[in-house]
């Protein structure tokens, strides 16, 4: 007996693996990670974010070479994989418009929009083409009624829905969908929140004809999560934390230094200046911000439509683009609540062997139990 | 149509608060106790009863029940 991991469809695009690499910015998921996720047969996602500041040896600091930097990037991983890449990009970003339009131009197979509400077409791309490109939309939401208010109003305004949702939980890196209050509220987890949302999109999915696949993260580690996730109805999971712990990852080795070493207790919400909180491994940087320190800084071009550049204690680009280049005196690193199991680094391909595995083995052990329940699994 | 009524209705409906409090001068978060996507959900309700678009620039101006009230005057009543 043979248990696969099923593909995932997102409209014509087929992933042989329903595993989709996070995009982690500031600079953790480039050309270089996504490319390698993509090459195993699953999505690789760059992270948009101030791909200008990291990647640039001038550092230029202005918006143009951000959105240079995309087009860099993009053309890089098609020169690196034939398989499935995907753009992410903040709605809180002050150019998210101008990336969602080159990601557009650039032909990205998939964008996925998230940290904020993507209630507008973005880019100033109209009706006829969102309709027609052939760019997948997914969208990232952490509650069924997120969803269902982006849905609502893409319907009622556009006649046309996005191709895929990915419903991040509580338990993810980076900055997190939910109020503080929210994430000590136990009933607030994954396995809560993906079945609402499930039963939220299925009357979009019949009035629009389409399969809308619903991809599950935050918190997966193991394949068995995998499993479980799946279980409960997820067409795929994404996954950022045990990407970042690869040697493909685009971070510096001090920061993935910081995900081995780490403990359980050094894994922290803070409030970011974005104005959504988030999670990170607390460094003496972090420890210091936390405790009141105020790191000074000048602020460019106001990156983020939502950072109030002139209370802000610190810089928050600043402190993940240093991160991402290993002055780690000088950031932080966001972590999923995971991050504390890294105890080594490894290539992308072993982990997605690895994940297979595991996976393949929690669903030949539940058929053991239970031979008649097995609706995700395909047998061959 | 009675703008001001229409608007109290909508508010009561939406965020599942009594009449009495829906005063000109209550403010959504504070007073109302609305989050982000409340705003969002009452902001995408006005557009579909009145069948008109808000901008996001106006939107954000919108914080009060009066605000919105008298916004949505000026636009229907242009
Ligand atoms: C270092 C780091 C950076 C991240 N940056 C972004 C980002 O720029 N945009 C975004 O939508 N999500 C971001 N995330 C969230 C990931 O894409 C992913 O959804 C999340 O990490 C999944 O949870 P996991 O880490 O427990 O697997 C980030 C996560 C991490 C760990």
């Amino acid at each position: 007996m043979n248990i696969k991991l099923p593909e995932l469809k997102i409209g014509e695009l087929i992933a042989k693996i329903p595993i989709i690499q996070g995009g982690m910015g500031v600079g953790i998921s480039r050309s270089g990670l996504a490319s390698a996720v993509a090459n195993e047969g699953g999505i690789g996602v760059i992270s948009s974010v101030g791909l200008g500041v990291v990647q640039s040896t001038t550092s230029k600091k202005d918006r143009a070479a951000n959105l240079n930097a995309l087009r860099y990037e993009i053309r890089e991983v098609k020169k690196k994989t034939n398989g499935i890449v995907g753009i992410n990009i903040m709605v809180a970003l002050s150019d998210y418009d101008d990336l969602v339009k080159i990601a557009i131009e650039e032909k990205a197979d998939i964008l996925f929009l998230g940290a904020g509400m993507p209630l507008k077409i973005p880019g100033g791309i109209d009706l006829d083409t969102l309709r027609k490109q052939t760019t997948k939309i997914g969208v990232i939401v952490s509650s069924a009624r997120a969803a269902s208010l982006i849905f609502r109003t893409w319907s009622r305004k556009f006649n046309h829905v996005p191709d895929a949702v990915v419903v991040e939980g509580p338990e993810a890196g980076g900055h997190l969908g939910f109020s503080r209050e929210q994430l000590e509220d136990k009933k607030q987890t994954l396995e809560n929140i993906l079945p609402a949302v499930i039963e939220m999109i299925k009357p979009f999915e019949e009035q629009f004809g389409k399969k809308i696949p619903i991809i599950a993260g935050g918190g997966i580690f193991t394949g068995e999560d995998i499993y479980k996730i799946m279980e409960l109805g997820a067409d795929g999971v994404q996954m950022g934390t045990r990407f970042v712990a690869t040697h493909e990852c685009d971070a510096s080795p001090a920061f993935k230094q910081q995900y081995v070493d780490c403990t359980k207790e050094d894994i922290v919400i803070i409030d970011s200046p974005l104005g959504l909180p988030g999670r990170a491994i607390a460094n003496t940087y972090l420890k210091d911000v936390m405790k009141g320190k105020k790191i000074p800084f000048s602020c460019p071009w106001k990156c983020l439509r939502t950072c109030d550049y002139k209370t802000a204690p610190y810089c928050i680009a600043e402190a993940l683009t240093n991160a991402c280049v290993g002055l780690m005196d000088h950031g932080f690193a966001f972590s999923g609540s995971n991050a504390y199991l890294i105890d080594t680094i490894v290539s992308v391909k072993e982990l997605i062997e690895t994940l297979i595995a595991e996976f393949t083995a929690a669903a030949e052990k539940a058929l053991q139990l239970e031979p008649e329940l097995n609706p995700t699994v395909s047998h061959t | 149509m009675d703008i001001a009524a229409k608007v109290r209705e909508i508010i009561v409906r939406e965020m599942d608060v009594n009449e009495s409090e829906v005063t000109d001068k209550a403010k959504f978060i504070e007073d109302l106790g609305a989050d982000s996507l409340d705003q969002v959900e009452l902001i995408m309700e006005f557009e579909k009863e009145f069948d008109l678009e808000i901008e996001d620039t106006d939107a954000e101006k919108l914080t009060t029940v009066g605000a919105a009230i008298t916004f949505l005057k000026s636009k229907l009543e242009k």
